[in-house]
């Protein structure tokens, strides 16, 4: 049995409409543009972007659209070019909603690149107060940078250091740990039932997300909120993650209400049993937001 | 690491900026403008001082000005933020020639139409097409115009006419 399969065995109770989810897997990934606005109103981005041949819909968040062209859509060269839009999910919207940033406020995002988190963070921001943009990887690094460019962002400093490992001179009233993970919540189907989007290695994901929760947590200021998330489904990665910084630290988790179908998370799985906190973190199904698969905990530091 | 500007090289570049597109020094105020690898950023202004991190630091802010060949050289994604702070020395061009300048690197388009526009040469130059601040352009010899857009960029608007 692969991965995936071994997944489907284990989820197969705990995913509403499960049936739902599987023929889900068979459409395409949605495009989704989110309008830049410190460089465009969203009226004007969206009068550009239907003269650039792109046709979409409205979406939960008023800066977001969802493109109804068929595959391929054309590609909007101006919009894009001078930085007036981002492709990016609209779970990858959910953690700077759940943050909620303030102009003025120090923020840092450990696992930055290519940036669509830092930038959305940003534009809430008004580019006004600091955010410090951190990742692993070189060549992801220059992915974070071209995009803060395009975006004509100001207020970010970019690091590039392991994020377990990562320092500072002071703390931060937010961060946002959206961890590297399996991206089960990625995941499609081709028409021969081949799953694409799935990551090959053994790396020990678990391992690196407690490590990422607790430096993120650590470099918080009291009182200050932390966002984990990732694009995955997998309880290991996600809820034992929170878990394990409920048992290690003084945080607590916070209720959020997202503004799409969300389910709460999973106490109990197999035969482990979590903090009921756990409880007050959000999973967001691919078939019932009609994009990437998430998981979100909002956490705060008491 | 980066470095503060001192304060008389803060106004010099302020000044061109004055100077060439009539963009005021006070729009600036709200940032720290910082010299990294030959090259000024645009650091949104922090209420305390922030130390650097040396062992992790990749860069702050936005890029926005570099000295080429003694000019001082306005970057593109500055120019696409804050150009609509400038009311001088913006050559505006149609999609055509956008499409021609981007394919063959430089256009003439010819004294007359330069002056039309009020365009003082030489120097670095804003443009545009339509509404839309495209970004850093360079104007030689009274009339050539040589394209300074970002390479990625230059490649994806050499068909935007036909878009």
């Amino acid at each position: 049995m692969d991965k995936f399969s071994l997944f489907l065995a284990d989820y197969k109770g705990l995913i509403p409409d499960f049936n739902g989810y599987l023929q889900g897997l068979k459409r395409p990934l949605p495009l989704y543009y989110r309008i830049n606005t410190l460089k465009i109103g969203t009226e004007e981005a969206k009068s550009l972007l239907r003269s650039e041949g792109i046709w979409f819909e409205e979406t939960c968040f008023e800066e977001l659209v969802l493109v109804k062209n068929h595959d391929p859509p054309p590609s909007p060269v101006l919009s894009y070019h001078l930085g007036y839009i981002y492709p990016q999910a609209l779970s990858s919207c959910l953690p700077v909603k759940a943050l909620d940033p303030k102009p003025h406020e120090r923020l840092l995002d450990l696992c930055a690149a290519p940036g669509g988190k830092a930038t959305h963070l940003a534009q809430t921001m008004k580019d006004m107060g600091l955010i410090v943009a951190n990742d692993r990887k070189l060549g992801r690094i220059t992915a974070l940078m071209a995009n803060i460019k395009r975006m004509g962002i100001t207020n970010t400093v970019v690091t590039q250091a392991r994020g377990e490992h990562f320092t500072w001179g002071h703390k931060f009233d937010k961060v946002i740990v959206d961890a590297p993970c399996s991206g089960i919540g990625r995941y499609r189907m081709d028409e021969t039932g081949h799953i694409r989007h799935m990551k090959p290695g053994k790396t020990d994901l678990p391992a690196i997300q407690k490590g990422l929760i607790t430096k993120g947590f650590d470099l918080l200021r009291s009182g200050g909120i932390m966002v984990y998330s990732t694009c995955t489904l997998n309880v290991e990665e996600n809820e034992e993650v929170v878990h394990y910084l409920l048992q290690k630290r003084r945080a607590k988790l916070t209720p959020w209400d997202p503004p799409v179908p969300w389910s709460p998370g999973i106490t109990r799985f197999k035969e482990k049993e979590y903090d009921k906190g756990v409880g007050l973190a959000r999973r967001f199904y691919p078939h019932k937001i009609h994009s990437v698969g998430f998981f979100l905990a909002r956490v705060v530091k008491a | 690491m980066p470095e503060l500007l001192r304060p008389e090289d803060r106004l010099g570049l302020l000044a061109f900026l004055k100077d060439r597109f009539g963009m005021a020094p006070s729009s600036f105020e709200a940032y720290h403008i910082y010299a990294f690898k030959r090259q000024a950023f645009l650091f949104r202004r922090q209420p305390g001082k922030i130390d650097f991190p040396k062992s992790s630091f990749v860069r702050c802010g936005l890029p926005f000005m570099r000295l080429v060949a003694g000019y001082l050289k306005p970057t593109t994604v500055f120019l696409q933020r804050f150009g609509h702070l400038a009311w001088k020395n913006i050559l505006h061009l149609d999609k055509a020639q956008i499409g021609r300048l981007c394919l063959e690197g430089e256009i003439d388009l010819g004294l007359e139409s330069i002056d039309a526009q009020e365009i003082e040469t030489p120097g670095y130059i804003i443009i545009k097409t339509g509404e839309y601040i495209l970004g850093a352009g360079l104007i030689l010899d009274n009339s050539r115009i040589l394209c300074r857009f970002p390479k990625a960029m230059r490649q994806a608007l050499v068909h935007i006419n036909d878009l």
